[in-house]
């Protein structure tokens, strides 16, 4: 019977615990409430100034983004990608560093290096992507990073990028060429040198 | 009384009786129904609202473009309400058809039909029987024949595992309600509702409003085991089993969609209010004034018995986000090794108080 | 699985359930309410990854072992990493042995967090859930800052960890831990001590200690069932021998040891004994030191193999590593501690009812990404 009776005891003052604690929630709603009304306000991402040198991390993962006037080509970051969502087709180019006006090719990245390759393809599979970040590092040029980084000055912040269409979050970086197109290209520059 | 009303009033009652009552009754039915949706929009937002508070958010905001749920989401029980509407009605094809159909229309008849003898206020009161209170017990429970017609018309396991757990808590919790009740019978020596009301008049030990509630302390306990009870015979957490989401995905309602879905949700709110209302007419003076003698006209009378009846339904939303489930066999413990036993004692408790003091 | 007699009845619970905690199929032998017979069918969630393994290169592992258990993902790159600079022979900077261990105890704090709170909805308790969830996100909020990523990080790579530290860092995990110890008593007042959830959970699926060692389950199911055995204390991989921490188990407050409730206990007290080491480890954080030294230009170890097990919120997460000496591993074995605690469901749970199989299993705290892999 004591056994009863402490067992009724126990039960009412847990559950009047219990209904206290969610009381105070429902009261206090005003302090505690951490719902973000999403449209109109956004989750804060982390600062960007994190105290070291930006060129070395890249703190927000949201997008793979590419300069592709920087790419040299060197496949670093197509051999590094685990799941192979990254795919890169090179042409070589007649003479090393020369710009190639026509197909809009730049000879010289940011870092000074004379460009071999014209990037004739660049596509990154984002919904194949798994944001592991391990392609950003061996590039040498830093030319493939993820938006919201070290460069978002220039690239705003795209963490709720969305498409209708599956094909549409292939992003293609290169402009399409062909090998005729770039020797048609640096035979008429040359013819014009000359 | 409205529809005796009616019927008195009606200038063809002496030629066809029977249509007389027809068409009495069906205006008394529509006022009701039109309440019953629009008190279950009131309570979903409510519930949404009161749900969301508990756990630190703020619920349906309403943000965005477009027509969306206006303003702190008031519009969102109606957004729910539409969308289930427009839901395709998917009847599986192993289902019993006919019982399928059926079942829904069961479950809200039961909930539908015990409003006839809720008293809203000291006029407002469909049919005041000499048995009310009895009356609305008994139709309350006919809800389950329509759980377990979904139950079993559903062909599904789940379905069939919550039919059977709801009939069984059903039944077993009609006991202690009842016997709840008869402790207020016997002091009231009336079952007619108005009636019960009206024992609850006047003050008591010189300040109290003369509750039930607060008549003594046999009364006070015998309001806690029906309230209790009262929760669980409408389902819902801790005594929730029969739809419990975490194990029987959705209970009985499993196969149902839309529409259909949609009156067994409303027959939950509705049932909600009949068993608030009762414990608020029985218990808590209905539309007594808490204040004797204050604001006692018909219209706050409808306002106290509101206010009361959602103060009661506040609570089962309160349970609702703070306990976890009941196992079933644990539920039937409650009932038959506690409450039960309380509730007969609490019988033999009023009387001798009856007896000795009042 | 057993003759279904006459008065039994086979039951699908999954693949698509509420509560099966991933994409689990366990088909049930009932009796009414009552459990006969269990026996759970996965690989729901296999995606090769042993497999996969054995044709990526040893950093590009690294994102395959947060997908295991994607819970803890820290975790799961602690263990691989261990394994590795055991393998290849790596002394890696102090401080990033601290940064591991705070950032593999943050996580274990967020996956315990997960398991109480989806244990809570298990039995019906939609409200701890939430608060638990509301936490787990600061913690989230934490890596995010630090490596950019919220669920899968790569953030331990072999010889080092892929970010530094930002600054604010140990103010933020401090501020954290200042922030949730006083939670835990509310999660205590609101689920641990309820009535109803003692009632749900003790004397429930009683895992004897007998069976769960037999069985090979291990972490805070074992720890329940009230065996002492904790790979950070018995076998300190890293740095953990240097930490003051206790290791809590069952003791059959409510009920029998090793009932459902001893091992959500456990799994309670172990968040403060994370947070004993969480803080022992930040006052300790070394100040300076590149995260980046020892990390080899080209991970190629010698011609071996190893076996690593290492403490994970789950149990004893072990690697075995075959390397022939070229850049890609020979074959690559996780061992999961999830599996064999799925593996004791059947045993333990027969004869319950079908709520307390839904119990028992949420008290297991399986992850099917880590079973099927």
């Amino acid at each position: 019977m004591g056994n009863y009776l402490r067992n009724i005891w126990e039960t009412i003052t847990t559950m009047l615990t219990g209904m206290r604690v969610t009381f105070q929630h429902l009261w206090l709603i005003r302090r505690n409430n951490v719902t973000l009304q999403y449209p109109e306000e956004r989750w804060p991402r982390p600062e960007r100034d994190i105290g070291f040198d930006h060129s070395n991390y890249n703190v927000i993962r949201s997008r793979l983004h590419v300069d592709i006037d920087d790419c040299i080509g060197c496949l670093k970051c197509e051999r590094a990608c685990p799941v192979d969502c990254i795919k890169i087709d090179t042409v070589k180019v007649p003479n090393r560093g020369e710009d190639i006006h026509s197909i809009g090719h730049t000879g010289i990245t940011a870092n000074g290096t004379k460009k071999a390759m014209v990037v004739s393809r660049f596509d990154i599979d984002m919904s194949e992507c798994c944001y592991c970040n391990l392609c950003v590092y061996p590039c040498p040029e830093e030319c493939i990073y993820m938006t919201g980084g070290p460069n978002s000055e220039k690239h705003e912040i795209d963490y709720e990028f969305s498409q209708y269409d599956r094909n549409d979050l292939i992003f293609r970086f290169a402009k399409k060429v062909s090998d005729e197109e770039i020797e048609s290209a640096t035979s008429i520059s040359s013819e014009r040198e000359s | 009384m409205i529809v005796d009303r009616l019927i008195e009033w009606f200038p063809t009652s002496a030629a066809w009786p029977g249509i007389t009552f027809i068409v009495a009754v069906i205006l008394c039915a529509v006022p009701v129904f039109l309440f019953i949706a629009v008190y279950a929009l009131v309570a979903i937002y409510g519930e949404l609202k009161i749900s969301s508070f508990i756990q630190d958010k703020v619920g349906p905001m309403g943000q965005g473009v477009g027509l969306h749920a206006w303003r702190w989401g008031l519009l969102q029980p109606v957004a729910d309400a539409l969308k289930l509407i427009l839901k395709e009605d998917i009847i599986p094809s192993s289902a019993d058809k006919k019982l399928f159909i059926l079942a829904p229309f069961i479950v809200f008849i039961g909930a539908f039909i015990a409003f006839s003898a809720l008293p809203f206020s000291q006029t407002l009161i469909i049919a005041d029987m000499n048995i009310g209170i009895f009356y609305i017990l008994a139709v309350s429970s006919l809800g389950v024949i329509g759980i377990i017609l979904a139950g079993w018309s559903s062909n599904n396991k789940w379905s069939l595992y919550g039919a059977m757990r709801s009939a069984a808590q059903i039944v077993s919790y009609e006991i202690p309600a009842a016997l709840s009740i008869v402790a207020v019978i016997m002091l009231t020596s009336t079952m007619s509702m108005q009636g019960i009301i009206q024992y609850q008049s006047g003050l008591i030990w010189g300040f109290l409003p003369n509750w039930l509630l607060f008549n003594n302390p046999f009364t006070f306990l015998a309001f806690f085991i029906f309230f209790i009870s009262g929760v669980a015979e409408c389902n819902r957490t801790p005594f929730d089993i029969p739809e419990a989401e975490s194990e029987l995905v959705a209970g009985a309602f499993t196969e149902y969609s839309g529409m259909r879905y949609a009156f067994f949700f409303l027959s939950e709110y509705a049932n909600m209010f009949v068993v608030s209302g009762v414990a608020a007419s029985a218990f808590m003076g209905g539309w007594q004034s808490p204040i004797p003698g204050m604001l006692d006209t018909p219209g706050w009378g409808l306002f106290w018995f509101m206010s009361k009846s959602m103060f009661l339904i506040f609570m089962m939303i309160w349970f609702r986000w703070t306990f976890p489930r009941l196992r079933v066999d644990q539920l039937m413990d409650v009932c038959w090794k506690g409450f039960i036993p309380i509730s007969l004692v609490n019988i033999f408790g009023v009387g001798i108080w009856h007896l000795i003091v009042g | 699985m057993g003759i279904v007699k006459g008065d039994q009845m086979v039951l699908n619970i999954g693949p698509q359930h509420p509560s099966t905690h991933g994409v689990l199929r366990l088909k049930v032998v009932t009796d009414g309410e009552i459990v006969s017979d269990i026996e759970p069918i996965i690989g729901y969630l296999h995606r090769c990854f042993e497999k996969h393994c054995e044709n990526s290169t040893y950093e590009q592992v690294i994102p395959f072992t947060d997908r295991c258990d994607y819970i803890a993902s820290m975790n799961n790159n602690f263990g691989y990493v261990v394994a590795m600079e055991k393998l290849m022979e790596i002394k890696v900077p102090d401080r990033v042995e601290y940064i591991r261990i705070i950032m593999a105890e943050l996580n274990r704090i967020a996956s315990h967090l997960l398991a109480l709170g989806v244990y809570g909805l298990d039995v019906g308790a939609f409200t701890p859930f939430l608060y638990m969830f509301r936490d787990r996100e600061r913690i989230l909020d934490i890596f995010e800052l630090t490596c950019g990523a919220r669920l899968l990080y790569n953030y331990m790579w072999v010889g080092g960890v892929s970010h530094d530290l930002p600054v604010g860092f140990v103010e933020t995990v401090y501020g954290f831990l200042d922030y949730f110890e006083p939670k835990l008593k509310e999660y205590n007042e609101i689920l641990t001590y309820n009535k109803i959830f003692i009632e749900r959970t003790a004397d429930v699926g009683v895992l004897p200690p007998e069976v769960a060692i037999s069985y090979g389950v291990s972490g805070p199911n074992l720890r329940g069932s009230g065996v002492k055995w904790d790979l950070r204390k018995d076998e300190p991989y890293s740095i953990y021998e240097r930490f003051d921490f206790d290791v809590p188990i069952g003791e059959g407050t409510v009920g029998t040891t090793g009932d459902c409730w001893d091992r959500f206990y456990v799994r309670m007290l172990e968040m403060t004994e994370s947070a004993k080491i969480l803080r022992q480890a930040l006052k300790d954080l070394p100040q300076d030191g590149d995260v980046h030294q020892a990390i080899p230009k080209k991970i190629r170890p010698p011609k071996g193999s190893i076996y690593q097990r290492t403490e994970s919120p789950r149990g004893d997460l072990a690697y075995y590593i075959i390397s022939d000496g070229s850049p890609q591993p020979y074959r690559l074995k996780m061992r999961s501690p999830a599996f064999t605690a799925l593996s004791v469901l059947n045993e333990i749970s027969r004869g319950w009812m079908l709520s307390d199989v839904i119990a028992i299993l949420g008290s297991l705290d399986i992850v099917l990404g880590e079973i099927d892999r």
